[in-house]
């Protein structure tokens, strides 16, 4: 029993579809037109220019790739986000992988505890890291913003694979350590295969919280420009006084389009609600 | 699993769980011992180095651990030291709460949202009755009315001036709030409409819409840059003012205005955040049997009907965490207002701007008035709220159920 939808109501269903596109598309197309413009002006008097590439050039792509310390800064954060999402799998499957399969005092405890920490926001204890880094002798060094992430990512991670682990029939390990694996062997050779996918989406997402970071970044590594990364001295550069939109703009394209694309390609993940707590909405 | 026990069972959780426990205590718990002791200080601009000879001092700062000492910088001005009296941060951002108006403030508010409750209790108890029912909507609009009107008998916007005025700390939470309750049911409105018609059986192009609509969640993970986009849009000469202007009209200068710029922020946020609702009611819609629209249809309910009463009813268990969550992040919400208007604009120097949310208002403390007594006083008491709201959500999404078992 199908119903034919009135052609109005079609239509009305299309008007809101395309305007919603355009709600969704045109800050990431107008970032995209501007990095396209010569010279450095943002915008362009030429109405139409806000629309549809009137000119194009890469001549801002050129500067930003080899006369500005650009890729530096994109190397910077591929190396600390990439050291971020190892370490805190490491960190974070074990943990997690120890709760879901013993049963201990304290478990409960600890996995309330987990989330009732995470409440107290990052940004207000950045002070005290600031400071336990400056004693450390690791302030504006990289390897204190990797610790610092790792932290950060530890209470998703850990909850998100808990749950993993949990739908994965403990049986098979059982049977294993029967046939003399210890438990470590138990946790290497099986439930890590197995949890494949949950690990894949966490480390994305682990990922992504160390690449698109503003504000540990900036306070942390605040300088000098070799050290810096992509985000904060992108949006530094869109701040300074003489305002180089144009290469701003290509900048962000370089770092906003690959981000977009793998969020994409990980649609049906985020589809299946494997994210529950461990999204920013 | 119980092939082992006893003390070799301990040795291996405690291995398994070490490197996580170490890290929250080194990056989460100190953190927030060492906030909650400068909340009681005096520690800003002038006087931001710890005095050693003080015990909880020397035993908390790390730059008076002994190891630490070399790398400690020594810079100008004075020790700080213990608030006297001790809660005086705490007093200056909400110390006038206390006093007599702004308590009747406070109570006039919660007055006028007694009908609702009310309304809400009495729904609840007729839904045991079986006969002589009022219609829950005819109570619910009687419910609002009385609401209205009381808000306009008790002069409910003094009552907020008053609350405004009594520090920073309400009102920036009370602008926080108003922003959440803004942007989390837009939110939520836009991504139910867009769920809804995408999921749609016979829509052509449905698989284009679907990743076009889906792009600003990723733009999210990059929120600062694409917001710095967003403030170009609603520049002077941004492309907004633009398509005025070919309209013969003037624009306004959008973020120079409290209320204009505050709907700026609103706007960019919910681009943010809408495809997070998408995704989370596509999902749930899917789970909806078809057979159920069926059957309405023959009984002849309409659309509306069908949407209260299938749709959103049965869409409810999977959306209400994905609200509850969306909800809290909001209300942390800080590259998108920081980025756009940098917390202003402001109605005159030193008081927190139209869209200084909590987020950008600590943030500010911190890093431009280096005011980290105060900053860190502000800090204890978001975590109290964000911790009991946590605790709440927990209670009502059952997100933890089934984790113990």
């Amino acid at each position: 029993m199908k119903r034919k939808t009135k052609p109005w109501i079609r239509v009305m269903q299309y008007a809101i579809l395309v305007i919603a596109t355009i709600y969704a598309f045109y800050p990431v197309w107008f970032a995209i037109l501007a990095s396209g413009r010569l010279g450095d002006r943002l915008y362009t008097l030429n109405f139409l220019g806000m629309f549809i590439p009137t000119q194009w050039t890469f001549e801002n792509y050129r500067v930003m790739l080899f006369e500005r310390p650009f890729l530096t800064w994109l190397t910077n954060s591929l190396k600390v986000a990439s050291i971020t999402t190892i370490a805190s799998l490491i960190v974070c499957t074990s943990a997690a992988f120890a709760l879901s399969r013993f049963r201990f005092k304290g478990r409960e405890f600890f996995l309330v505890f987990l989330l009732a920490i995470s409440t107290f926001p990052g940004l207000l204890s950045l002070v005290a890291i600031a400071q336990l880094l400056t004693a450390l002798g690791l302030y504006g060094k990289h390897l204190g913003l990797i610790l610092a992430y790792t932290a950060g990512t530890i209470v998703f991670c850990t909850w998100n694979l808990k749950g993993y682990f949990d739908t994965i029939p403990v049986e098979m390990e059982e049977s294993a350590m029967l046939d003399g694996c210890g438990p470590l062997q138990a946790f290497i050779l099986i439930a890590l295969p197995l949890a494949r996918p949950a690990l894949a989406v966490t480390a994305i997402l682990a990922f992504m919280a160390g690449w698109g970071d503003f504000v540990f970044a900036s306070v942390l590594v605040p300088a000098p420009d070799s050290l810096k990364l992509a985000v904060p001295a992108l949006y530094a550069l869109a701040n300074s006084m003489s305002v180089p939109w144009g290469y701003f703009a290509a900048g962000a394209v370089i770092v906003i389009i690959p981000t977009i694309v793998v969020y994409l390609s990980m649609n049906r993940y985020f589809e299946g609600g494997l994210t529950l707590g461990g999204v920013k909405g | 699993m119980s092939a082992w026990m006893g003390r070799r069972k301990w040795i291996t959780v405690s291995l398994f769980l070490l490197p996580t426990i170490l890290a929250i205590l080194v990056f989460n718990v100190y953190p927030i011992l060492l906030n909650t002791y400068i909340s009681f200080t005096n520690r800003n601009k002038f006087r931001p180095n710890p005095d050693c000879e003080v015990t909880l001092t020397g035993l908390l700062d790390p730059l008076c651990w002994p190891a630490f000492r070399e790398n400690a910088p020594h810079g100008l001005g004075k020790p700080y030291v213990l608030q006297d009296p001790i809660l005086a941060n705490y007093d200056t951002l909400l110390g006038k709460l206390f006093q007599p108006e702004a308590l009747l403030g406070l109570f006039l508010i919660v007055v006028v949202f007694v009908p609702l409750f009310g309304v809400n209790y009495f729904n609840k108890r007729q839904e045991r009755k079986l006969d002589e029912k009022i219609a829950p909507g005819l109570l619910w609009l009687l419910g609002i009315i009385l609401t209205i009107a009381l808000f306009f008998i008790l002069d409910v916007p003094k009552s907020i001036a008053t609350l405004m005025d009594t520090g920073d700390f309400l009102a920036v939470v009370l602008r926080t709030v108003l922003f959440v309750a803004l942007r989390v049911p837009l939110t939520f409105v836009l991504g139910l409409i867009l769920a809804i018609i995408l999921n749609l059986e016979d829509l052509k192009g449905k698989t284009f819409f679907r990743v076009v609509l889906f792009i600003p969640w990723g733009a999210s993970s990059v929120a600062i840059l694409l917001a710095l986009v967003w403030q170009f849009l609603f520049r002077q000469q941004g492309t907004i003012n633009q398509i005025i202007t070919q309209f013969g009209g003037t624009g306004p200068i959008w973020l120079n205005n409290p209320i204009l710029a505050f709907g700026v922020v609103v706007l960019a946020d919910i681009w943010f955040s809408y495809p997070f609702f998408m995704v989370s009611i596509l999902g749930a819609l899917q789970s909806v049997p078809g057979e159920l629209y069926e059957a309405a249809e023959v009984d002849g309910a309409g659309w509306w009907t069908q949407l209260m009463k299938i749709t959103l009813p049965l869409i409810r268990p999977a959306v209400l965490p994905a609200a509850v969550l969306t909800s809290i992040t909001a209300f942390q919400m800080f590259g998108t207002a920081y980025a756009i208007t940098g917390g202003g604009p402001q109605r005159g120097a030193g008081t927190p701007g139209a869209t200084e949310f909590v987020m950008v208002y600590a943030f500010k403390q911190i890093f431009q008035q280096q005011n980290y007594g105060r900053a860190t006083a502000f800090a204890v008491l978001i975590f109290i709220m964000l911790f009991l709201a946590t605790l709440y959500s927990l209670r009502v999404t059952k997100m933890t159920k089934g984790a113990y078992e």
